[in-house]
């Protein structure tokens, strides 16, 4: 077959031009369902982020009696060095806890009555693995249920540490569940657009092939098309995708970072992650296009 | 040699309805032709398995002397290329005009921008449309219609033209028109058929007809008349 650029094209963008309620529809059934999905997948991801952001920060404190030993003091930081899941232990004397609680309380009336040092020392135990939180915890207690001697308390934040993780986890497959049925309704959509405009111009198709038109040759402007009009409408996607997460979220966010000290938040432009995610949308876009033209030619190039 | 050739040609439709019963006809070079008969007894089959829009169920058909029925899906175009075909419903692009709608058979041939510009004019002269290059096929009457479909089929100038019913939509004046410019085309040395219908037609132009009924051959006759 010979190649003839501008048979193609002029043939494609005649098409275009001739077919604009079908062309203007394809894009648009493009752009809001990758949009949608698009959308969904940034808030997912810094949900996501948000969260494993507060994970990291649990905490568990054990705070010692006043009479603690020295060589218990030893001991029990050496035994929690030796746990895997502890990422870093900090010990905090009686008097580094009262500096610390001092400096918090800065001018408040509260200081003029603290007499002497009422404030324990303890141990600050972070994590590598925070959801193991409530199991380190329960190493402090006996088997009566109280605690091991020389320790006073321990505090993870027990009521909602263990919850955070089960609703994380749920959300994390809802999430992946609610990502993949819009993707799914998107290519089912932009499927049945495309479909439809080929059905429009079915004659075309047939006088194509009772010329004596090759398949290829039938073929190619509509994949050409297909895939116009997937990039088209997935880069209108990605384009209100960009001015809704840099104008409309990043206060919303701005409040979360500062509250939760969350960095890599995929909105704010300050991981590549939002890069993937556009570049992906494109990509996303064009393939759909293109094959759902190849799948629906099929119905009508056996002319 | 025979131009078309039909070998015990027997089609059974997907719905097992018998279309053509073992029929055998053969077509010389140059020559025209009439199918005729009634209503399902399988003139459009025919032709549809002349142009391999549907297979053969048993037999084989020769064009040129080439069997096409165990042709390669991809040598199909090919075969269409040397077939001009005409329909009763013209099958004009309603958005293309008169000279597009010519210039689209050539263009998804991938004939050069010359050969267009050169052999559309042509043709229109011949069907008597060269004023009418710039209308849309709506902008047309009917029979204009079917001479603008007519030069598209034979714009390649095809050895072979058929013609499903082309006056079957034409008030007699105009089926007087297309006879003619078909008359013309075989007597460039065109092989024609053509399926109809049309008593006064057949009747007038006095050619070979072939009757058929429920799928046989009833009839062959050399300077025939419609009805026997
Ligand atoms: N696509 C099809 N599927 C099933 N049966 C068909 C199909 N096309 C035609 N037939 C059957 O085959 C037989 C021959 O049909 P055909 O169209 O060849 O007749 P015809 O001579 O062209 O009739 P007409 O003069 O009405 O156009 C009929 O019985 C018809 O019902
Ligand atoms: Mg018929």
């Amino acid at each position: 077959m010979i190649f003839r650029p501008k048979y193609f094209f002029g043939e494609t963008f005649s098409g275009l031009r001739r077919n604009f309620l079908m062309f203007f529809t394809a894009i648009s059934t493009v752009a809001i369902t990758l949009f949608m999905v698009g959308f969904f997948l940034i808030i997912v991801y810094d949900v996501q982020a948000i969260l494993s952001s507060v994970k990291s920060q649990v905490e568990v404190a054990v705070y010692l009696k006043d009479n603690a030993t020295q060589e218990f003091r030893d001991y029990l930081e050496s035994e929690i060095k030796s746990w895997e899941e502890v990422s870093e232990v900090v010990f905090i004397s009686k008097e580094q806890a009262l500096e610390k609680f001092k400096a918090d309380n800065e001018g408040s009336d509260i200081l003029k009555e603290i007499q002497g040092n009422p404030l324990p020392a303890s141990f600050e135990i972070r994590l590598s693995s925070p959801e193991k939180v409530e199991q380190i915890a329960l190493r402090f207690l006996t088997k009566e249920g109280t605690y091991i001697d020389g320790v006073d308390e321990v505090i993870y934040g027990q009521n909602y540490v263990q919850k955070l993780f089960q609703i994380t986890a749920i959300a994390g497959s809802i999430a992946f569940l609610v990502i993949v049925m819009l993707l799914l309704a998107a290519i089912v959509l932009i499927y049945n657009t495309i479909r439809l405009s080929i059905h429009a111009r079915r004659k075309e198709i047939e006088v194509m092939k009772l010329v004596g038109a090759t398949n290829w040759f039938v073929r190619i402007p509509f994949l050409f098309e297909g895939f116009f009009e997937g990039v088209v409408g997935s880069i209108i996607a990605v384009i209100m995708l960009f001015f809704i997460s840099n104008y409309l979220l990043i206060r919303g966010e701005k409040a979360i970072i500062d509250t939760l000290r969350v960095k890599e938040l995929a909105i704010l432009g300050s991981s590549n992650v939002i890069l993937y995610i556009y570049a992906g949308i494109i990509i996303l876009g064009g393939l759909i296009g293109l094959l759902s033209s190849s799948f629906a030619l099929k119905r009508y190039i056996r002319v | 040699m025979n131009m078309i050739e039909l070998r015990n040609v027997s089609k059974v439709y997907e719905d097992k309805s018998v279309a053509l019963k073992n029929i055998n006809i053969g077509i010389k070079k140059g020559e025209f032709v009439f199918l005729v008969g009634p209503s399902g007894s399988g003139k459009s089959t025919i032709i549809k398995l002349l142009i391999r829009e549907i297979p053969v169920t048993g037999g084989a058909i020769f064009i040129a002397g080439r069997n096409i029925c165990n042709l390669k899906y991809s040598r199909v175009p090919q075969l269409r290329r040397n077939i001009g075909s005409v329909f009763q419903d013209f099958k004009l692009l309603p958005n293309k005009t008169v000279f597009e709608n010519v210039a689209f058979a050539l263009e998804v041939i991938g004939r050069p921008g010359y050969v267009i510009k050169l052999q559309v004019p042509q043709v229109l002269k011949l069907v008597g449309l060269e004023h009418k290059m710039k209308s849309y096929p709506h902008q047309l009457s009917a029979g204009e219609q079917q001479r603008v479909s007519i030069a598209r089929a034979f714009v390649n100038r095809p050895p072979i033209l058929l013609a499903d019913e082309p006056t079957g939509n034409l008030d007699p004046v105009n089926s007087e028109g297309i006879m003619k410019l078909l008359s013309r085309i075989n007597l460039i040395g065109t092989t024609v058929a053509m399926a109809t219908h049309d008593r006064n037609i057949v009747n007038s132009m006095r050619r070979r007809v072939i009757e058929l009924e429920e799928g046989e051959v009833i009839r062959d006759q050399k300077r025939g008349v419609y009805g026997s």
